[in-house]
């Protein structure tokens, strides 16, 4: 079953036109990752699917993106409802100065949530599923910012996951950190898929055939390929593809 | 060549930090030292002093206590600590009612003589008399010169009245609490007000109307602040008057209104630029965890940027503690503890300026007015202080 579906999706930054025709499908419990060059449209991409990129001011798309079934960019669709089904990791760490707790509390109380146990439990589940629990748990008052680069990215992303999203969307999370960091990343989204449909944007090729199953590869706006990721990396099906994955350019 | 050029510059803007540095030391300094004098000055008016019979204990009387003695708001030596006789307050011109004139002498030299005798007659007497008539050496007169003015009467008197005779009166209680009062009123107005244009300007504003709003408002900041009070005075005040019915339309209210529109650029300008200084990940991540745009505002935004909301506040109370003009011009001048909004009031900035060009210099009230600054600045430092710790704490505990 396909939890996301696009159909020939246009955006506009202004006049600038940055994603040109783009048809996809995501599968339920899988990993999908983008890669592509800079500005190739795939950040603009994955901010499309929580409608990230409606704080832009004078941007615009055509075309239809389903979530669930659902036309996200319907009129009657609430954003805020979306993106609490919707999850997002960011490149950098960017945790709130806040205690650790309630930066993952944070979400809930936004949703009206006030059960101090069940926030509670929600935290400590949050937090486990983000392999990062038994590192702060004597620490859950400190603030946010004590922890390391990649504490603070997968405090991010259990921040995310607390809020029980379907879907959950990495724009290069782990850009920003050291190799031993980016290892627990990948490590985590690996036993993430298991509960959530991932989205991965990544600069890292290596990082796309360890994690994902399927690629989407990004360039000048146009998907240029979307298959398996095995087939993707071994027999890629277009010259353009074979050239970028093979560091011809990039 | 050019290597000189450059040493000379970093040594002209290391001189001129070190200048302005000691330039405000030295006003502070010069501010405390004009008015340091003030608790060795006797407490009566200059060229006079007060004399008691040598058999009274008592050597000190403040000059509230010797304002009601000569009001008969106090009978007896005992109410002042003193033995149990009645005060007979004495001034200089009550003599002429004990002798004939020509008992004086020729060129009053006597008058001493006869003052003394007057006082060595009369156990319970307060004379008030002129330097030059003192009779010293006299038997049985007590000259109280140890009376200075006392710290107590200065900052807990109720009653500032400099030309009162004998003991001119420096209680500052009324104007501190008047600088507060309308300081106080000024910002419970602007803040709420300063706020909310801060935070349709940073968060809710379109691009267009913020680029015509913001200089609009920081053009408020640049007008003088004696057309805030032609304002003050031919508008508000009248309107004032009639909406509540008052006697005067010169009332605490009214000048509070005026500051706080005096307030609001400082504090829209700076608060505004505190919250756009939130980080765009910030909000991003906020909103991706499915918080509303309000949400986001009063959960992320405005704790980002509490310190610099909290010194915009504080830059507005500056402000409003510290402008002389309007308060001068709105406020009604009158030197009474405020008790309602609408009581005239008198502040301590208008006080300096409206009476330390008739104050002789060097004199009791003119260091009276120099105290008054320094109380002034000590108020204002407090307030920068705590809100340097307030913000700092904020900080330091992560939100």
């Amino acid at each position: 079953m396909n939890i996301i579906e696009t159909k020939d999706v246009n955006f506009y930054y202004g006049d600038f036109h940055a994603l040109k025709g783009v048809s996809l499908d995501v599968a339920k419990n899988s990993v999908t990752a983008f890669i592509g060059p800079s500005g190739c449209g795939k950040s603009t991409f994955l901010r499309l699917m929580n409608r990230m990129n409606d704080l832009i001011p004078e941007t615009r798309l055509t075309g239809k993106c389903l979530i669930n079934g659902e036309d996200i960019y319907d009129k009657r669709i609430d954003v805020d409802v979306l993106r609490k089904k919707v999850g997002m990791v960011f490149q950098k760490p960017n945790p709130f100065p806040k205690t650790i707790f309630e930066n993952i509390a944070y979400g809930l109380r936004v949703n009206g949530i006030k059960d101090k146990a069940f926030i509670q439990n929600r935290v400590e589940e949050s937090l486990k599923s983000a392999a990062l629990w038994e590192e702060v748990k004597d620490k859950l008052s400190r603030s946010a910012y004590d922890l390391s680069g990649g504490q603070q990215q997968r405090l991010c992303i259990a921040r995310a996951l607390a809020v029980k999203p379907d879907i959950l969307l990495m724009d290069e999370p782990a850009s920003a950190l050291d190799p031993i960091s980016t290892s627990k990343i990948e490590e985590l989204i690996f036993t993430l898929k298991a509960e959530y449909t991932i989205v991965i944007v990544t600069h890292n090729m290596q990082q796309a055939a360890r994690v994902s199953d399927t690629t989407g590869f990004f360039m000048l706006g146009e998907l240029i390929e979307f298959s398996d990721t095995k087939k993707m990396f071994l027999n890629p099906s277009k010259e353009q593809t074979q050239n970028y994955i093979t560091g011809r350019f990039g | 060549m050019r290597w000189w050029i450059e040493k000379i510059v970093e040594k002209i803007f290391a001189a001129s930090g070190m200048i302005t540095t000691v330039v405000i030391l030295l006003i502070v300094i010069f501010l405390f030292k004009e008015g340091f004098g003030l608790f060795n000055s006797p407490v009566v008016e200059k060229g006079y002093a007060l004399c008691v019979n040598a058999v009274n204990p008592v050597e000190h009387i403040g000059s509230t206590t010797i304002k009601k003695i000569y009001n008969s708001g106090i009978e007896n030596w005992s109410e002042i600590g003193g033995f149990n006789e009645k005060i007979v307050p004495f001034r200089f011109d009550d003599i002429f009612g004990h002798y004939k004139e020509e008992e004086f002498g020729e060129n009053y030299e006597k008058l001493p003589e006869k003052l003394g005798e007057v006082i060595a007659q009369t156990p319970g007497i307060l004379a008030f008399i002129p330097e030059e008539y003192l009779p010293k050496g006299v038997e049985g007169v007590k000259i109280l010169d140890g009376n200075t003015v006392r710290p107590e009467d200065f900052f807990l008197g109720q009653e500032w009245i400099p030309t009162s005779t004998p003991a001119p009166q420096f209680g500052v209680l009324p104007l501190i609490l008047g600088t507060l009062w309308v300081s106080l009123i000024a910002i419970l107005i602007a803040t709420p007000l300063g706020m909310g244009v801060a935070i349709y300007l940073s968060e809710l504003a379109q691009s267009r109307v913020r680029d015509i709003l913001k200089p609009t408002v920081e053009l408020l900041a640049g007008i003088p602040s004696v057309v805030y009070g032609f304002f003050g005075l031919v508008v508000l005040v009248p309107m004032v008057q009639k909406t509540f019915s008052l006697s005067v339309g010169e009332t605490a209210f009214t000048g509070s209104v005026i500051l706080a529109i005096m307030a609001l650029p400082t504090i829209i300008t700076v608060a505004e630029d505190a919250m756009r200084s939130t980080p765009r990940a910030m909000r991003e991540a906020s909103l991706a965890l499915g918080a509303t745009h309000w949400q986001t505002i009063y959960k992320v935004v405005i704790p980002y940027a509490i310190s610099g909301i909290s010194a915009a506040v504080v830059l507005g109370i500056g402000r409003a503690i510290g402008e002389t003009m309007v308060a001068l011009m709105v406020t009604g001048n009158a030197a009474i503890i405020p008790k309602t909004l609408f009581t005239p009031v008198r502040t301590i900035p208008a006080t300096i300026a409206a009476e330390l060009g008739e104050a002789p210099h060097g004199g009791v009230h003119y260091q009276a007015l120099f105290v008054l600054g320094c109380v002034l600045f000590l108020i204002t430092l407090v307030i920068s202080i705590s809100a340097e710790l307030i913000s700092k704490r904020q900080h330091n505990k992560g939100l």
